[in-house]
């Protein structure tokens, strides 16, 4: 209990920091800020191994065995026990109807829906969207800061790191978890199946950028960020970005004028 | 593995990016010359030629893989800038060598591009490739395209293309919003990053991957 009152508190000292830093433009990162490197291409590296033995066989079987309509109702189920937080995290970000939205998707889904094993909601156009804090520090005007690979999660950065643990501590299943064996199975059951879900839902791409890169590992953090920027300016259009380091700095009008000297 | 939710590779992307159309090329050899005299004008209707084009001479399975990647290498000259490409991808590097090496690199690189994604052409069945909208910002012009997979939702695909000589060239291709030269770009600064600096280190990886 200690170490749960210990969490709040983080949170609601991220929470108190978020709003004294408050800009009102969406943090984009522009560069793979990666201080860490050595080291997070040793937990890349560990990630491999254990992802090698435990989570890619699994998902191979998954993928062999489990007919179409099972593996779409766990991929709802998934989306459905993440909702509370989406909604959580869209109203901090001054989005109310998208908090609504989440809501009303949660409420559908687990009753309707039967626990969210069917996605309902989509059918009645209340379509998914993932809202996670990580997201909210970055509509605050939160950079990424430097990129970490995280022990079994892998691809993060500092200000996504910090969102996980916001999450895990405002998440009502890891509470409810603490008073109720239900709500514990229902709580180890879903980080089992997000887990089997996202390496099976991967496994064609990662295979293939694994096949064809030269640096995976940079690949695969050049990924990361793209594809939280584009989670955090919800698939609008790219920003111009303002220029941070040398590399990014060269953009396609440097290349066009490059190739026509 | 939870948030390595990478949407799309930069695999598929090739594969779709150098894509191919379901009905279009149905319509036969009137609707490719109407293409090819409306590619000038517009920059959909290159993307949309590009793809006629690849999907009658990339999914014959009976082509041999090397002639599927020597075809794959000729669309490349045709419709991407490929120099502009090329120095993209070295970011700030491309200055440290010399032009004879930024055409070898060039020449590597689409080869290298061709051993990674030509052969996906083999494996299409059902799929559709459907041209939507341009969007003008600042110098580039945006044109919109979904892949329509038979089983799953649709892929985006954005073509970033620039008029050069009075014709659009491709320059980068975004697939759900990830780009594939920013993408290549950064792994390909990385590996001369990690060998102290020296684009030397990159080609010759490509060279061992490509077999050139």
């Amino acid at each position: 209990m200690k170490f749960r009152t210990l969490l709040s508190l983080c949170a609601a000292g991220s929470l108190s920091l978020l709003t004294a830093c408050a800009s009102t433009e969406p943090a984009q990162d522009t560069s793979d800020y990666d201080p860490l490197e050595p080291v997070n291409r040793v937990v890349h590296g560990v990630n491999g191994a254990v992802d090698f033995m435990v989570l890619y066989p699994a998902a191979m079987w998954y993928r062999d065995i489990a007919p179409e309509p099972v593996k779409t109702s766990v991929a709802s189920f998934v989306r459905n026990i993440n909702e509370p937080l989406n909604s959580f995290n869209a109203l901090l970000q001054g989005d109310p109807d998208q908090a609504a939205a989440s809501f009303q998707r949660f409420i559908m889904n687990s009753t309707l829906g039967f626990l969210g094993f069917n996605d309902v909601a989509s059918d009645f156009g209340i379509p998914y969207r993932r809202e996670d804090f990580g997201q909210t520090l970055a509509h605050y005007g939160i950079g990424g800061g430097p990129y970490i690979v995280l022990p079994l999660l892998g691809p993060s950065n500092l200000r996504d790191t910090a969102g996980i643990g916001v999450d895990y501590v405002a998440n009502p299943l890891t509470w409810g978890a603490q008073n109720s064996d239900t709500a514990e199975a229902l709580y180890l059951g879903s980080v089992g199946l997000t887990a089997l879900h996202y390496r099976y839902a991967t496994i064609n791409q990662l295979n293939e950028l694994q096949k064809s890169s030269i640096d995976y590992y940079a690949a695969l953090r050049s990924l990361y960020r793209q594809q939280r920027n584009q989670m955090i300016r919800n698939g609008g259009p790219s920003p111009e970005f303002a220029v941070e380091d040398e590399s990014a700095s060269f953009d396609f009008d440097d290349a066009v004028e490059a190739a026509s000297q | 593995m939870v948030n390595s939710k990478i949407a799309i590779s930069t695999a598929a992307m090739i594969a779709i990016a150098a894509a191919w159309s379901g009905p279009a090329s149905a319509t036969g050899l009137s609707s490719n010359v109407v293409a090819e005299v409306a590619a000038e004008t517009s920059a959909a209707n290159v993307i949309q030629s590009m793809a006629d084009q690849a999907m009658n001479e990339l999914t014959d399975q009976s082509l041999a893989d090397d002639v599927r990647r020597k075809k794959f290498v000729s669309l490349m000259d045709r419709y991407f800038a490929m120099d502009v490409v090329s120095r993209f991808v070295l970011g700030r590097y491309w200055r440290s060598i010399s032009e004879a090496e930024i055409e070898e690199f060039s020449v590597l690189l689409q080869n290298y591009l061709a051993l990674n994604y030509a052969n996906q052409f083999k494996e299409f069945n059902g799929e559709q490739f459907v041209v939507g909208d341009e969007t003008q910002k600042n110098k580039d012009t945006f044109v919109d395209s979904q892949f329509v997979r038979p089983d799953g939702p649709p892929v985006n695909i954005v073509w970033r293309m620039r008029m050069f000589d009075d014709s659009y060239k491709i320059i980068d291709v975004s697939i759900e919003g990830l780009s594939m030269g920013i993408t290549q770009r950064d792994e390909f600064t990385s590996v001369i990053q990690q060998n102290n600096d020296d684009v030397g280190a990159l080609t010759a990886a490509l060279k061992a991957k490509t077999g050139l």
